[in-house]
């Protein structure tokens, strides 16, 4: 009884959140957990953060080498589509040239979803509207003054605050609502794969490791038994 | 066999080693009974072999640079080959290191583990608390993301609050005028060679001192005093085979729970590794909220529940703080003193001593739970509510342990 008491303790240890719920001008952030297993979401999310991100967010600490071998993207297309830059070697990191500290003041992608976590960066690139008063044209619920434009504009459809600070939609996009949320998905699966690429291998294997000691604590048992 | 037996002999003459096997090993008594309490030791061997295996091989690929140190450790967390697992075992060890120290420190102090004539051993745990507290301090300003910078600048300007030397001791401290590279190249020879030697030193000597006036037991029986004929006590037995197989199956649920923490959740919800820390270090951007990590929070809560000075003595409020968080640390160490019980464990000692004990225990997890959020009136005032119930188990402890009434304690175990 005393041993539950104390793993309930441990447990309940991670039931307190680090800092404080609230998301920007929102409540709380939409949830949204990441998953780095599904290859086709990572590759689909590579291709939204090629087309729409990379003009000016680097992913500095990540190879296109590393990216081929996770994503298990063929050579040609991983040197004739995305590297597209006979300069640019395979083990280089994923910066397009970009220099180090960006001059308009993008961040750095590689580890954004660690620092922000899924559920903020999934909720600000859903929660972008109309705002005349910035200069970029587009405001963010999120990350109120942001100074990143509605780049998605073409895919997502305008979107207005209404009295009440609710959103709605002033014009459809490329994408329906639905299609649109499962891109942003995408793209939040593969940026949190670029945070971490190991946690593929990382969350494939540990229960292989677990159930090894679940078999040393058996046998240990056994021993411990002739001995008590 | 023979020969095994000639060179064992040709050893012990020229170096002792049977029988200091026998003395500390096969032959060296220890409580027959004994609760899951008495594992927290071996399992504190376990994590401290732990960080310095993996320790070693972080600090192969590690930059120790302002320029360096960041990327390099992104480097061990992709190209490096099982470089991630080595950075979320030590890690993950840091935690799992302070959750069995407290716990190993609790039974201590249930079980009046510092009692004559362990005082020792207990003075030299006490001293490898404080030189883990500094070891995960230093550590943790290593990676240099924004909560190692900003963390570290809070814990090192409280070393300025001192009174007319503060401002130098900082800046000796620093090696420089803000906290820059050269902190933190200093701060790695502190982390890895300084700190870790000090405490194999007293790791040594609290096992030696330990093994010199004999291990406790819950119900702070003396074995000692009845033996058999071969003078092992009746209540005893060999520490090996029959503690050292006993640990085996802890260490294996140990690692259970551990390799689940390091494979399903390294960064412990933002307990262990927090979301700034992805951040590199950037001394013109203050975090919203610097919060320390989990096991330096009760400390940090105290230090922060410190919001008076005493003006005309030119203490100020953040000095009283630093003192009054020193304290609650230095009180530990004269818990020996403090306790005037003739009996040990908490299971023959009196109503106070149990009160004080829950007193003391719910501070202390209460304490921690708000020195990871951001301060506001009402958290200070329970923090501070806290405080008073983290010392006065302690102030009051000669009081109440010499004039309660406690229960007979039993002959045999």
């Amino acid at each position: 009884m005393k041993k539950l008491i104390f793993l309930a303790f441990f447990i309940s240890l991670f039931g307190y959140s680090a800092g404080e719920n609230k998301c920007g001008e929102l409540e709380k952030c939409f949830s949204f957990e990441s998953s780095v297993h599904d290859r086709d979401s990572l590759q689909r999310g590579l291709g939204i953060y090629k087309n729409y991100c990379s003009s000016c967010h680097t992913l500095r600490y990540l190879r296109w080498n590393r990216l081929q071998r996770d994503l298990d993207i063929p050579e040609t297309v991983l040197i004739d589509d995305l590297i597209s830059n006979e300069n640019i070697k395979t083990s280089d990191f994923v910066t397009f040239g970009l220099p180090e500290i960006s001059p308009i003041g993008a961040p750095d992608l590689t580890l954004r979803t660690r620092v922000r976590g899924d559920d903020w960066i999934y909720t600000y690139l859903q929660t972008f509207y109309q705002d005349t008063s910035q200069a970029t044209g587009s405001n963010n619920l999120v990350y109120p003054g942001t100074a990143m434009a509605h780049v998605l504009i073409g895919l997502q459809g305008t979107q207005e605050l209404d009295s009440n600070g609710k959103l709605i939609r002033l014009s459809k996009g490329a994408l329906e609502p639905e299609e649109f949320d499962s891109a942003m998905k995408d793209l939040v699966n593969f940026l949190a794969y670029a945070s971490e690429p190991a946690r593929i291998e990382r969350e494939r294997n540990g229960i292989y490791i677990i159930l090894f000691f679940v078999v040393f604590t058996a046998v240990m048992w056994l021993l411990y038994r002739e001995y008590k | 066999m023979a020969s095994k037996n000639s060179l064992m002999s040709w050893i012990d003459r020229r170096l002792p080693v049977t029988e200091n096997l026998e003395r500390h090993l096969t032959k060296h008594p220890v409580p027959s009974k004994v609760n899951f309490f008495y594992l927290f030791g071996a399992l504190l061997m376990v994590v401290f072999m732990i960080q310095v295996i993996t320790g070693i091989w972080l600090m192969m690929f590690y930059t120790n640079t302002e320029e360096g140190a960041f990327a390099s450790v992104e480097y061990i967390m992709r190209d490096v080959e099982y470089g991630w697992l080595m950075r979320y075992m030590h890690s993950t060890g840091a935690s799992a290191f302070f959750f069995l120290m407290y716990f190993h420190m609790f039974r201590g102090l249930l079980y009046g583990s510092y009692q004559k004539p362990k005082e020792l051993v207990w003075l030299f745990g006490c001293f490898l608390l404080f030189l883990l507290m500094a070891e995960g301090f230093l550590g943790y300003v290593l990676p240099w993301g924004q909560m190692s910078y900003w963390a570290a600048n809070v814990i090192l300007s409280l070393f300025g609050a001192i009174p007319f030397i503060g401002e130098s001791l900082q800046v000796w401290i620093q090696g420089d005028y803000v906290l820059s590279g050269a902190t933190l190249s200093r701060f790695f020879a502190l982390h890895v060679v300084v700190v870790p030697l000090l405490m194999i030193a007293l790791v040594v000597f609290h096992i030696f001192a330990l093994h010199e006036v004999g291990a406790g037991n819950p119900e702070g029986v003396d074995i000692e005093k009845y033996r058999d004929k071969t003078g092992m006590p009746l209540d005893g037995k060999p520490f090996h085979p029959y503690k050292t197989f006993g640990a085996l199956p802890a260490i294996g649920i140990f690692f259970i729970v551990f390799f689940a923490i390091v494979y399903y959740a390294p960064t412990g919800g933002g307990y262990f590794i927090e979301k700034p820390n992805f951040e590199e270090a950037n001394f013109l951007k203050t975090p919203e909220h610097i919060a320390p990590v989990w096991y330096y929070a009760p400390f940090y809560s105290i230090l922060r529940a410190v919001t008076f000075g005493i003006p005309f003595l030119g203490i100020t409020s953040k000095f009283l703080g630093f003192i009054i968080f020193a304290a609650s640390i230095a009180i530990l160490f004269i818990v020996p003193w403090l306790d005037r019980s003739k009996v040990q464990s908490i299971r023959y000692k009196g109503i106070f001593s149990k009160i004080a004990m829950i007193m003391f225990a719910t501070s202390f997890i209460t304490l921690g739970y708000l020195g990871t959020k951001p301060v506001n009136e009402i958290r200070t005032l329970i923090a501070q509510i806290c405080t008073i119930f983290y010392f006065l188990p302690f102030i009051l402890m000669p009081i109440y342990t010499k004039y309660e009434k406690t229960l007979e304690v039993p002959d045999r175990l």
